[in-house]
């Protein structure tokens, strides 16, 4: 099971908001190599992983990357605060995420593709599970 | 995980941001070099600005060296040691019978503890469990963690 800690892995704190930013930054949360799919991946291939160091790690770092979700979200959440208006409309990288999710954090790619288990593999082989870990955790740590 | 498989440095002595291969290694899969025992550790504080505790494991993005100016916080001061709990804990994953590390693992999981605490006593708290201890149910109080207030100097 899990526990919540009430505070961040890492202090997040940005002054000034920034939706352009947010637009990119997003990616990380809900892209293909984002937190929530590095979650997901290492939580789930670690049922059939034979190994004890293996199934630790991916238990141990599969609940770190929840925690490397919750700073992305909270930089997007900064990043979005106290917006005017003109900040929305004059930015065509922000608005179209502001159309479907004002500034709600939603789980989605840079490219408005909503996140996607097809971004993620289970396939129940050692080998392969863990050498497509090292191609996803080599995209964006 | 492949201890038993004979482990061998290319060098007399490997530098610390190298790893061990096996020395036979079967066709066709790939390896990872494998981070030596009692590698080097950097300070806590230093450890969560740079997002790893070890040195060797440092390879920063575009090889900008400078990690991040964190406030001195009671907050990043128990981050600070969290985070060093946390590595530690995963590098004992693959190295378990490194002792030295898993002194280390105690020595500092008793001072977040201890850290912990205290930061709870005076902000509020920080697990559902610890809401349990005080005198008023205290877990909806602000700031939650995603706000800006949450980081600002106490």
């Amino acid at each position: 099971m899990f526990i919540y800690e009430k505070k961040l892995q890492f202090p997040v704190k940005i002054s000034t908001p920034n939706p352009k930013l947010a637009a990119f930054i997003i990616s990380q949360y809900g892209g293909p190599d984002g937190e929530l799919g590095a979650s997901m991946r290492y939580l789930s291939q670690r049922y059939s992983m034979p190994y004890a160091e293996a199934k630790g790690l991916l238990t141990d770092i599969g609940t770190e990357e929840l925690g490397h979700m919750e700073m992305v979200a909270a930089i997007v959440h900064q990043l979005t605060r106290n917006l005017t208006d003109e900040q929305v409309r004059n930015n065509p990288s922000f608005a179209p995420y502001f159309v479907d999710h004002t500034t709600g954090v939603y789980p989605t790619a840079a490219s408005g593709f909503p996140w996607s288990a097809a971004s993620i593999q289970s396939t129940g082989d050692v080998i392969a599970d863990l050498t497509e870990d090292l191609a996803a955790d080599g995209a964006m740590a | 995980m492949n201890n038993e498989t004979g482990n061998s440095c290319p060098m007399p002595s490997c530098p610390d941001n190298y790893g061990t291969m096996p020395s036979c290694a079967g066709l066709a899969v790939p390896y990872v070099p494998f981070q030596q025992t009692g590698s080097k550790k950097y300070s806590q504080t230093d450890a969560l600005s740079n997002g790893t505790l070890f040195p060797g494991l440092n390879l920063p993005f575009h090889l900008m060296v400078e990690g991040s100016a964190l406030p001195s916080t009671p907050l990043v001061e128990l981050q600070a040691l969290e985070f060093v709990v946390l590595e530690l804990g995963t590098y004992l994953d693959t190295h378990p019978d490194d002792t030295e590390a898993f002194e280390l693992f105690k020595q500092y999981s008793a001072m977040e503890q201890s850290a912990k605490a205290t930061y709870e006593s005076k902000f509020g708290p920080i697990t559902k469990a610890s809401a349990a201890s005080g005198s008023t149910y205290r877990w909806l109080q602000e700031p939650w963690p995603w706000n800006y207030q949450q980081n600002e100097v106490k």
